[in-house]
């Protein structure tokens, strides 16, 4: 009873905040749009000159392929070249593609040679430019030899599985909204004690007859309840404005938001017990928003984080909810796919929960 | 110009009476360049594809054999120990434990010396759409390699890549330079950012608006001090990359260190106008990691490839200093450009400083006449 009132007051000071107030409700809308257009990997326009000694027709049917392609921007198709390198060297354009008469013809005289010569600067655009390429010539020829009867020995068939079209928000999307959890919940959690302390309002509340541990509860309950709030807010734009499907029970997305946000409301806590001043909470917890976001898998896939930070990113809440998350979204997996992931999690947010009680309770009976 | 020095002397003062602050600002970018560094990594480690061979051909064996000799995949049977293999592929799937699954049908080798088209069938896991795309690359480029060395057509697009400047394609390449240039910007911008909000907040903000100094005057002495300090900090992180990471500098260093200084002007500058404005030095170290650190790393370049944004994102990209010194430090470090190659990125540089430093001066001013 005592701990109900102190969440209402809890909530009128959030509520009292005005400058607070759009950082819960707008902002959110706003994020989750924004990063849904940002954060993709999907390559598109790359700028590529092509160069032409070729004067076979097959040469002109395939340059018109790569120009009509949305994935190349082609800037300039030109016959003869420049140094390829000095051309690259000004980090215009991505590609350099060459195309010469080979001497070998060999099914039909009008055999180009193609060459590709790229800027491995952005490794992971050179990579897939160059494959996309290759894979337009590939087409061409393959459509070329079934006109003329002759049949490849080998049928690649591929299937592809939960993102058919291989878009990249239907990955990010999920990863999106568990950042705005991250984010939101982080910041807001971390000034809640320390203004107290600045407000010298902490000894008020200390004298009251609650114990530490409700005055503990009572700062981290409103927390939570908008930080669930914020997630549906934000599965919902994602889901309606991006069209993502989402494929599993949302059940189990609630429950991992739960585990999740007593294991980071617990460190914005344990922050915002620390901190001396509001400026050091808010340092503090955007080293640590960033620390997190960056070791947590959202842009690129944690297997490829080495040895010497994994140990950072396996204690790592945010990653567990994006694995999580992205599961449910994407593939639609049930607990059973997904439980060892929740147990690490709920392992995280009970140590992470002692640790800043005990703390708290320590800084309390001071 | 007298008065200029005294305050640039003043400025001095107080950075070295703060050793605590002047450590963090040298120890900070090192620690994030670790973790952040680390964290962001293209490069994709050996792809746990499953396999089931139904055939178990001499054809079928071979294939097998070039899916395994490369660099791309670790092969993991499938029939091995199950009596349903694909169903347990797709379960594997599922958990995300395989990448794909490569099923090679019972007539594989027949069809492949017939002639009549053997079909591999291949399941990818699609959810993370940039792997899939580089999964799906790999087999086509396997596939066609193993058809060449049965049939002389399937070899007929001939076709040769060469990578220029990051042979190796290392994701490292693209990301320790970019990570250079975020953090530089956050760090020179924060230098700055709380100068004049502390003043404000310690009082002497009218000491200074009732002493003789033009308010020009003011903001450009509080600027050149710390760009001294940044332009340390940069050196820092760059020896850093540079012997930590092994990126390896191609360009002229001296070129590299001219358009650093550039850079840092504008952070500085960024830095100078919010703590004009902000009314207090939270206030202003918020806004500057928000200002600099969120779009320096989702539009200038940094991990997101610019030209898959729509017109209206590209043109906030325009707006933001990291866009134009990734260009720049990219350029020169990676492929060793020439000062000749980006004078219109450092004319935008600088163009930024001057806008934000006239309005500091001009905001400065019109508080000093009527404070708040």
């Amino acid at each position: 009873m005592r701990l109900l009132y102190l969440v209402k007051k809890e909530f009128i000071e959030i509520f009292r905040q005005r400058e607070i107030l759009p950082f819960i409700f707008v902002s959110p809308i706003i994020q989750i749009v924004l990063f849904g257009y940002v954060v993709t990997t999907d390559i598109k326009n790359v700028p590529v000159e092509i160069v032409n000694y070729s004067n076979s027709a097959t040469a002109e049917r395939i340059i018109r392929r790569i120009n009509s392609s949305p994935l190349f921007n082609v800037k300039k198709i030109s016959a003869s070249e420049a140094d390829p390198k000095l051309v690259l060297k000004k980090g215009k354009l991505s590609a350099v593609i060459l195309f010469r008469d080979s001497d070998s013809g060999n099914l039909t005289s009008s055999m180009p040679e193609v060459q590709v010569l790229m800027d491995g600067v952005d490794s992971n655009t050179s990579s897939l430019a160059a494959g996309y390429v290759a894979g337009i010539i590939r087409r061409y020829f393959l459509e070329e030899l079934k006109n003329m009867g002759i049949k490849m020995p080998v049928e690649n068939r591929t299937l592809i599985r939960f993102n058919p079209e291989l878009k990249s928000i239907n990955y990010m999307g999920p990863g999106i909204v568990a950042l705005l959890l991250t984010i939101l919940s982080l910041f807001l959690t971390s000034l809640s004690i320390v203004r107290e302390k600045v407000q010298q309002t902490m000894d008020t509340l200390l004298v009251s007859r609650l114990s530490p541990v409700e005055i503990y509860i009572g700062k981290a309950m409103p927390m939570m309840l908008i930080g669930i709030f914020n997630m549906i807010v934000g599965t919902a734009v994602v889901v309606l404005w991006f069209g993502i499907p989402v494929r599993g029970n949302m059940i189990y997305m609630l429950i991992t938001a739960i585990i999740f946000l007593c294991a980071l409301l617990s460190y914005a806590l344990f922050i915002s017990t620390v901190a001396s001043t509001e400026q050091q909470a808010l340092f503090f917890s955007w080293f640590s928003m960033v620390t997190f976001i960056m070791l947590a898998g959202l842009f690129t896939p944690v297997e490829n984080i080495p040895a010497a930070v994994r140990f950072f990113s396996d204690i790592d809440p945010v990653r567990y909810l994006i694995k999580i998350i992205r599961e449910i979204f994407i593939k639609g997996n049930g607990i059973t796919y997904f439980y060892k992931d929740l147990i690490i999690l709920a392992g995280i947010a009970t140590v992470v929960l002692s640790v800043s009680l005990f703390n708290f309770r320590r800084l309390v009976r001071k | 110009m007298k008065r200029l020095r005294a305050v640039i002397i003043k400025e001095f003062n107080h950075i070295l009476r703060d050793p605590t602050s002047l450590t963090i600002v040298f120890i900070l970018p090192v620690v994030m360049m670790i973790i952040y560094g680390y964290g962001i990594n293209f490069d994709l480690k050996k792809v746990d594809a499953g396999i089931i061979d139904f055939n178990n051909g001499e054809h079928s064996r071979n294939l097998i054999k070039a899916f395994g000799n490369n660099k791309y995949f670790k092969l993991h049977d499938l029939k091995a120990g199950s009596a349903f293999p694909v169903q347990k592929g797709e379960k594997l799937l599922r958990k995300g434990e395989l990448k794909e699954v490569i099923i090679i049908p019972k007539d594989f080798s027949r069809s492949v010396v017939d002639g009549t088209g053997a079909k591999v069938s291949i399941i990818i896991d699609g959810s993370d759409s940039n792997v899939a795309n580089l999964i799906y690359q790999y087999n086509e480029r396997i596939l066609a390699e193993f058809m060449s060395g049965i049939n002389r057509y399937a070899g007929l697009a001939n076709i040769s890549t060469k990578i220029y400047f990051n042979p190796q394609l290392k994701s490292s390449f693209f990301f320790i330079p970019g990570l250079v240039a975020v953090l530089l910007l956050m760090i020179s911008a924060m230098l700055t950012s709380i100068s004049i909000a502390r003043e404000r907040e310690s009082g002497s903000l009218n000491l200074i608006f009732i002493s003789p100094l033009k308010s020009s005057e003011i903001i450009i002495g509080k600027t050149l001090p710390y760009t001294a300090v940044a332009f340390l900090v940069g050196l820092v992180i760059l020896v850093f990359a540079k012997f930590w990471f092994g990126i390896p500098i191609r360009g002229s260093v001296l070129t590299l260190a001219l358009f650093s200084v550039i850079y840092v002007i504008t952070g500085l500058s960024i830095g100078v106008m919010i703590s004009t404005i902000a009314p207090s030095q939270k206030t202003a170290m918020f806004a500057t990691l928000l200002i600099t650190m969120l779009p320096s790393i989702l539009l200038s370049g940094f991990i997101f490839p610019l030209t898959s944004l729509g017109p209206v994102l590209r043109f906030i990209s325009g707006l933001i200093p990291a866009t134009y010194f990734l260009r720049i430090i990219r350029g020169v470090v990676l492929r060793g450009a020439g000062i000749n190659v980006f004078v219109t990125e450092s004319a935008v540089l600088l163009g930024f400083s001057l806008i934000l430093l006239l309005s500091a001066s001009f905001y400065f001013q019109k508080l000093r006449k009527r404070p708040k």
